[in-house]
């Protein structure tokens, strides 16, 4: 499958500034974004299950420049939804679509290895298992059992709207992601005793905020602004619950799951169930889901009188 | 800031179940409040000069008043405070009447609930900044949606007062429902006798611009400067040269057009003037039943008209025209009875509705003013007429009275008495409901005089039985069964909302309540405005109203739009949308959810994508500012940074870790 990504991306790169994918990071099982320039670049190229970043998130960046960019299945959903939104131009970018068997969860893998995962000393991957030699152990893990909870639950393993689409199309077969319901299922006190509780171990990094690639207000996010003062700087977990409601809420009808948040939290708080909430909201209310149909205009971008689906008048 | 609180007693409104004193008293604690009292009536002329005593003598800044609805007297107090010498924005309202002691007994909590409205708004008006409106000018034309009576007299009103009038109505003339009416209610004055010499005027009255056969396709702008985009349907005849003469009625070929005019009971030719008193008397073609347009060949008329004016390829015109005000006078239709499984559900032709019957004792009608049954055109002899068909009745989501159909019955049964005096009326009826001058007097008459039999019950079935129908219902007075065998029955059918007013209403900005009919701004008080500026209402879209009700509904919606045209400029509401340009990031969502279209997007001196309001056609609806991710646009007056200052007085935050503590 790579081969024939390095072929199609050597392809079309003289029309491109870049080309954003990924290669080996700096041990066996960290992957790092790429950005090839030139055909030099292509042989550091690699994909699999540790190409877990979300390279859509450069895009809104990169706006104005011919770019292309390699995405999974849930990548390309941010895609979309930024083309959607008009935070990229589409005929900007140059999509080069995965067909994804998912990637892995790293704090998974930690919990699965007999030591941290700093003592990797080698680490290969023979199909769906991860053979690697950790602080002299060998251990062999297999790539079900460290699944990130977004590839269990995904309905989009192939890349939607790509202009090269690379590897043969997977059939969708999403579980539902055990915690989720669990959680949903929790009485509101015991939720927010959760909450308060998580909350307190935030640090306020924003790199949630960071990782995500719908948030585009750069220097002028509401959560560093005084004016208008939403929330104070104060590491408490009423602020801290706040940042992440507000998150959550700026990402209503947008939010396409990929994941990056919760991946790049340190402390690792599960935002995604709050995302995973919200998004079954807007799907119940408006029928949509962020990021899969291109040219789709956004529920809560537009202004109708009565919503089909929101019962404002019989209650 | 200088903060002076003032809590109304409103009487005993508010001081009987809240203890103002008290609620005064905290006041005095809160941040910036450096005078407090209670009053007896703030909005009272000694009232008010309180209020501005202790501006001058506290060197007040801003002014917090608890009393009642700012709906009512907030622009009251705005007023007061700027005779003080203040901005008027520099002043809040707390509502501690409608929203506490109206609705709870409890002094003790309703006093610690009024404490902390007027905590709230003290929050709030620590963070108001003065703001002044802007000036706009006013086109000085008004649009008229409708050409019943309540619309022709709108518009005769506004043009005598000196303002241009643009009249759209969506059939081919003027006169909607009363046109069709033989006689009217309680003087049986003929209906065409009155309102003719009205249309009339409407078509030579030079300050009146009529399209009729035409539709609001939509409209934009706000008070004062409406942009109106009409649609003119294709009618394919040159209304520029025909004369009305009727020729062509006589000559085509294809007569089997439905005839709406005459509700159906008989057809009309294909080409058609509606009826002998049609404004603008002009003909129209039907496109779906005419031979040229379905077939290509015909033109019959094209080559029997003395002016040539027939024109088979005419489009549907769009025509835009900017108005300062726009009255809505699309009346009413009347309700489906087929719902009704006793009364047949068409399957009986002598079942017929009460303008069905209009038509029948009208001279211009399809009978000559003779009544004849659809069936088979016999004189009846025995007429049953049945009442609140579509009224008074939840079963079919109808449960309002239609207010004019008791009064139009009993006229009916007094003209049948009139056209043949052998025949017998039955009124199965609810109640009789005949307020108004004259009105008792006349029901009173169609029994008395005209010996209409009157029973109070409503109807079971309506069987066929030879050429006649049964009639079967209870007489809840004499407490038995009744059958009446009718050689024709007439339903009281009862009102709702025009066909098409939630589309009309949705491009107008005008509510419709849970039944279609436009919603007014106050019941009592602002009978023909809207919650749109610049927005009336007349006649029966508003609800079911009879012909006196709605001449004057459509002379005060003329009053109404002649008090505002008569301003060369309004004021625009400075409580509209800003942007911070620093702040905007320039994605657009504010342009894409912005009902009115006030937002665009310009580019700044680097090239960057900002937000940028047009402050005179935001209406302050703050959808917006809501859709702002990083609240770099905000609503004047209502800041995000005003409402969390609300909200925190009210419920400081419960879960907070102190470094400090």
């Amino acid at each position: 499958m790579v081969e024939a990504l390095k072929t199609a991306i050597a392809e079309r790169l003289a029309d491109l500034e870049m080309v954003i994918g990924w290669e080996m990071g700096f041990d066996a099982l960290h992957a790092t974004p790429l950005f090839i320039r030139e055909e030099g670049d292509l042989h550091r190229l690699t994909l699999g299950p540790l190409a877990v970043h979300n390279l859509a998130t450069y895009l809104p960046g990169l706006k104005g420049k011919k770019v292309g960019v390699v995405v999974k299945g849930c990548d390309s959903r941010s895609v979309i939804q930024l083309a959607n939104e008009g935070l990229i131009k589409r005929e900007d970018i140059t999509v080069f679509g995965l067909c994804c068997d998912g990637v892995i969860s790293h704090r998974k893998l930690r919990e699965a290895l007999p030591a941290d995962l700093g003592f990797v000393e080698q680490a290969t991957w023979h199909s769906d298992r991860l053979q690697a030699v950790v602080a002299g152990h060998a251990v062999e893990v297999r790539l079900q059992d460290i699944l990130a909870d977004k590839c269990i639950s995904c309905r989009y393993p192939n890349a939607l709207a790509a202009d090269v689409l690379v590897g043969a199309a997977r059939t969708p077969a999403p579980q539902p992601v055990p915690c989720q319901d669990a959680f949903d299922a929790l009485p509101q006190a015991e939720k927010l005793a959760f909450w308060e509780a998580t909350m307190a171990r935030c640090i306020r990094c924003y790199a949630c905020r960071n990782a995500c690639p719908l948030c585009v207000c750069r220097d002028h996010c509401i959560a560093t602004t005084r004016d208008p003062l939403w929330l104070g700087q104060e590491n408490s977990p009423a602020e801290n619950f706040m940042f992440q409601m507000i998150h959550v809420l700026h990402l209503a009808g947008r939010c396409t799951e990929c994941g990056e948040c919760e991946r790049s939290c340190p402390v690792d708080i599960p935002l995604l169930l709050l995302r995973r909430s919200m998004n079954r909201v807007t799907e119940e209310l408006f029928d949509y889901q962020a990021g899969t149909t291109p040219g789709q205009t956004p529920p809560l971008l537009t202004f109708q009188v009565e919503e089909a689906r929101i019962n404002e008048r019989g209650w | 800031m200088r903060i002076g609180v003032f809590i109304c007693h409103c009487g005993s409104n508010i001081a009987g179940t809240v203890d103002v004193r008290a609620v005064a008293q905290a006041a005095k604690g809160f941040a910036d409040v450096v005078y407090a009292s209670d009053t007896m009536y703030a909005c009272s002329e000694p009232g008010q000069e309180g209020i501005i005593q202790a501006v001058r003598e506290h060197n007040l800044d801003g002014v917090v008043v608890a009393s009642c609805t700012p709906r009512m007297h907030e622009p009251t107090f705005r007023r007061t405070v700027e005779r003080a010498g203040l901005n008027r924005y520099c002043f809040e309202m707390a509502n501690i009447r409608e929203h506490v002691s109206w609705i709870g007994k409890d002094t003790e909590r309703n006093t610690i609930k009024a404490t902390e409205l007027v905590r709230m708004a003290v929050e709030k008006l620590r963070r108001n900044r003065p703001l002044t409106p802007k000036r706009f000018d006013v086109t000085k034309r008004v649009l008229v949606v409708g050409g019943g009576v309540a619309g022709i007299q709108a518009a005769l009103d506004c043009a005598e007062g000196g303002q241009e009038v643009v009249l759209v109505e969506r059939e081919q003339s003027i006169g909607g429902k009363m046109a069709k009416l033989d006689k009217t209610f309680p003087t049986i004055d003929c209906s065409s006798c009155v309102l003719g010499p009205k249309m009339v005027d409407v078509a030579q009255h030079p300050k009146i611009t009529l399209h009729t056969m035409a539709e609001v396709e939509s409209v934009s702008g706000y008070v004062g400067n409406f942009q109106v985009t009409i649609r003119k349907k294709a009618r394919f005849v040159d209304w520029e040269k025909c004369t009305g003469c009727g020729l062509c009625m006589e000559k085509c070929p294809s007569r089997k057009a439905p005839d709406p005019f005459n509700e159906y009971l008989c057809t009309a030719p294909t080409i058609n003037i509606p009826f002998p008193q049609a404004i603008p008397k002009k003909a129209a073609i039907n496109p779906e039943t005419c031979i040229m347009k379905q077939k290509g060949k015909c033109g019959l008329c094209a080559k029997i008209c003395p002016v040539k004016c027939i024109d088979f390829d005419q489009q549907d015109e769009l025509v835009t025209v900017d108005v300062g005000a726009i009255v809505v006078a699309t009346g009413y239709d009347l309700f489906d009875w087929h719902k009704y499984p006793q009364y047949g559900q068409g399957r009986y032709p002598d079942v017929i509705t009460s303008l069905q019957y209009e038509r029948l004792l009208s001279a211009s009608g399809p009978t000559g003013g003779h009544i004849k049954r659809p069936s088979d055109g016999k004189e009846p002899k025995t007429v049953v007429f049945i009442q609140c068909v579509g009224s008074r009745d939840r079963s079919v989501d109808r449960p309002y009275c239609s207010g004019f159909c008791c009064m139009y019955t009993a006229k009916q049964a007094i003209l049948t008495k009139d056209h043949i005096p052998d025949s017998q009326s039955y009124v199965f009826y609810m109640d009789i409901r005949s307020p108004g001058k004259a009105y008792d007097e006349f029901t009173r008459r169609a029994m008395e005089e005209y010996g209409a039999q009157y029973v109070r019950g409503r109807v079971a079935m309506i069987y066929p039985k030879g050429d006649q129908l049964i009639v079967r219902g209870a007489d809840t007075l004499a407490g038995t069964q009744v059958e009446v065998a009718a050689d024709l029955v007439v339903l009281a059918v009862g009102v709702e909302a025009a066909r098409g007013a939630a589309v009309l209403g949705e491009k107008l900005r005008v509510v419709p309540d849970q039944y279609g009919f436009f919603v007014e701004s106050h019941p009592k008080l602002r009978p023909v405005e809207t919650n749109t500026a610049g927005v009336f209402l007349a006649g029966a879209c508003q609800g079911p109203k009879d012909i006196p009700a709605s001449v004057a509904q459509g002379s005060a919606a003329a009053a109404k739009v002649l008090a505002l045209l008569v301003k060369d400029q309004l004021e625009s509401d400075p409580q509209v949308s800003r942007v911070t340009p620093a702040r905007c990031v320039g994605c657009g969502k504010c342009v894409q959810t912005c009902p009115f279209g006030a937002i665009k997007l310009v580019e700044d001196r680097f090239g960057n994508p900002k937000a940028e309001v047009v402050e005179t056609v935001c209406q302050g609806c703050g959808i917006c500012t809501v859709t702002c991710p990083q609240g770099a646009i905000q609503l004047e007056h209502f800041t995000d940074n005003q409402i969390l200052a609300e909200v925190q007085a009210l419920c400081p935050p419960r879960i907070r870790v102190n470094y400090a503590s």
